[in-house]
């Protein structure tokens, strides 16, 4: 098995003793997106840089968060640096919005609250579960039902986890799969 | 060593003072390799006219990238040593080619390429670090990409002037002089949507203007791209000693450990000779003493584990004993 530190998986994902990252102070427009249970990070974040041009919002789930992302970075200039409060799926997400927006790694920041959760992207059905797993565990698919292992590896674009049959090499097993009628076409 | 292209001088222009552009062809006039925006040759210069050693000078290439046929060049002459300058007299030696003349350098290589998730392109250049810049602009206006182009430089001694003019129209500014660089550039750096990316090549001074004013306002690493060119000379330094292989060999001061090496009969793989392109480390070897770092390549990580250093400019740091001493191997 790969080691964590070699995966597409950031640490704050997947290791809740991580310490706590902090916003970049070189930065000079802040948006903070908090998300809920998480606003004890944003508070912190916020004393932190405060007397800068900080915009918090305050989201009740991630398209929210993500649509405030997107009005802020419409009419954002470069020093601008975006800092999200909430689980690790929900920060995930975020993060996946962000770089689609074209922000680098360096203008991110993540306070992770929990990482229980995990989005997990089905290779064979392409439907989505979100659980709670943990990376290298299984789970069923809610599309096709397989059991899908969860692979360290996370989509930069789309923030979900790669999810891919666990027992696909023993004999049998595939045709037994419920829900895979056409799937194969 | 890399594989040569044998070229030929079609033709030299010598329009600005100091600056020579240089054509380059294959004698055959067959296509030339392609290369990335901001791509630069290395040529390899010869001994004689002062020169002791052989040398090999990066230059950037300013033509078209895309099926070229041509190689451009332009190289500022930088005064020699025996003229009371820091230069080693490569791009003297360029200045004194003819058309006909033959050479050889490696095929285009890209340490400052454009990156191409970037929205928009900033590009800064001062004096002769506009070359880069220059093939940058080209393609940006080629494929439509939004650019915006500052350059500086000595009134009456710009490079290119009028081709980037005609390139870039009123995305272009030209400016003489150090005071108005500064207020543009903190009114320019402040006003960039972001998706951009700045690209900066110039002496080194002005490269640490621009990053200065650019971290100041908020642009984080990952946007911020160097061209490292006309590197400062470097100071003579301490004498040290080297072990490699079982001997114990003399660098004095003026001499780098490089050329000690090459001296001693060793041979080290290199190419620029200045610290810039990498080609040159040499590992740490146990009972080294410290290394004083001056390379533009290692990252702070590896200077920080001690286990390599670039020959052609790093040296020995003294211990606590006094002595300076490194082991290394090849």
């Amino acid at each position: 098995m790969v080691g964590m530190n070699q995966t597409s998986v950031p640490r704050w994902a997947w290791d809740e003793t991580a310490p706590g990252a902090a916003p970049d102070p070189r930065g000079r427009t802040f948006t903070l997106l908090v998300l809920p249970g998480a606003a004890a990070v944003a508070d912190r974040w916020a004393e932190a840089v405060a007397g800068r041009a900080v915009r918090r919002h305050e989201a009740a789930d991630v398209p929210t968060a993500v649509a405030a992302l997107h009005a802020d970075l419409a009419t954002a200039r470069v020093g601008h640096r975006v800092l999200v409060a909430g689980t690790a799926r929900e920060c995930l997400a975020v993060r996946a919005a962000g770089v689609r927006a074209g922000l680098a790694d360096d203008e991110m920041t993540f306070g992770v609250v929990s990482t229980a959760d995990r989005a997990v992207w089905c290779v064979h059905c392409d439907a989505t579960t979100v659980a709670p797993v943990a990376i290298d565990d299984v789970v069923a698919c809610t599309g096709c039902a397989r059991s899908l292992l969860v692979y360290p590896h996370v989509s930069r674009r789309t923030g979900e986890h790669l999810g891919f049959m666990v027992d696909a090499e023993q004999p049998g097993t595939a045709a037994e799969q419920p829900g895979t009628a056409g799937v194969a076409a | 060593m890399s594989a040569r292209l044998d070229l030929v001088v079609t033709s030299v222009d010598d329009a600005v003072p100091g600056i020579r552009s240089v054509t380059l062809a294959a004698p055959d006039g067959a296509a030339l390799p392609p290369y990335t925006p901001g791509s630069h040759l290395v040529v390899d210069v010869p001994v004689g006219g002062g020169r002791t050693r052989k040398a090999a000078n990066a230059y950037s290439l300013t033509g078209e990238s895309v099926h070229p046929t041509s190689y451009a060049i332009s190289v500022l002459r930088c005064a020699t040593t025996a003229e009371g300058g820091t230069g080693a007299g490569g791009s003297a030696w360029v200045h004194g080619l003819a058309v006909g003349d033959r050479l050889t350098a490696t095929p285009p290589r890209s340490a400052f390429a454009p990156v191409h998730v970037a929205t928009r392109h900033l590009l800064v250049g001062a004096g002769i670090g506009i070359t880069p810049l220059l093939s940058h602009l080209r393609s940006h206006v080629r494929w439509g990409r939004d650019a915006e182009l500052v350059y500086v430089f000595r009134d009456g001694h710009g490079a290119h002037v009028d081709e980037l003019k005609e390139l870039g129209g009123d995305r272009v500014t030209f400016l003489h002089d150090r005071a108005g660089l500064a207020e543009h550039l903190a009114v320019r750096l402040a006003e960039q949507p972001l998706g951009t990316h700045l690209y900066t090549c110039g002496p080194a001074g002005f490269m640490d203007a621009v990053v200065a004013t650019a971290t100041d306002l908020g642009w984080p690493a990952s946007r911020v791209h160097l061209e490292p060119f006309g590197v400062a000379a470097l100071d003579p330094g301490e004498p040290f000693t080297v072990g490699v292989a079982g001997r114990v060999l003399e660098v004095p001061s003026g001499t780098s450990l490089l050329e000690a090496l090459e001296d001693g009969g060793l041979s080290v793989p290199n190419l620029c000779r200045q610290g810039v392109c990498g080609e040159c480390r040499v590992e740490v070897a146990p009972g080294s003493g410290p290394v004083l770092h001056r390379d533009l390549y290692l990252d702070d990580a590896t200077r920080a584990s001690g286990s390599c250093l670039m020959a052609c400019v790093s040296r020995a740091l003294p211990a606590a004993d006094g002595r300076a001493h490194l082991e290394v191997t090849l």
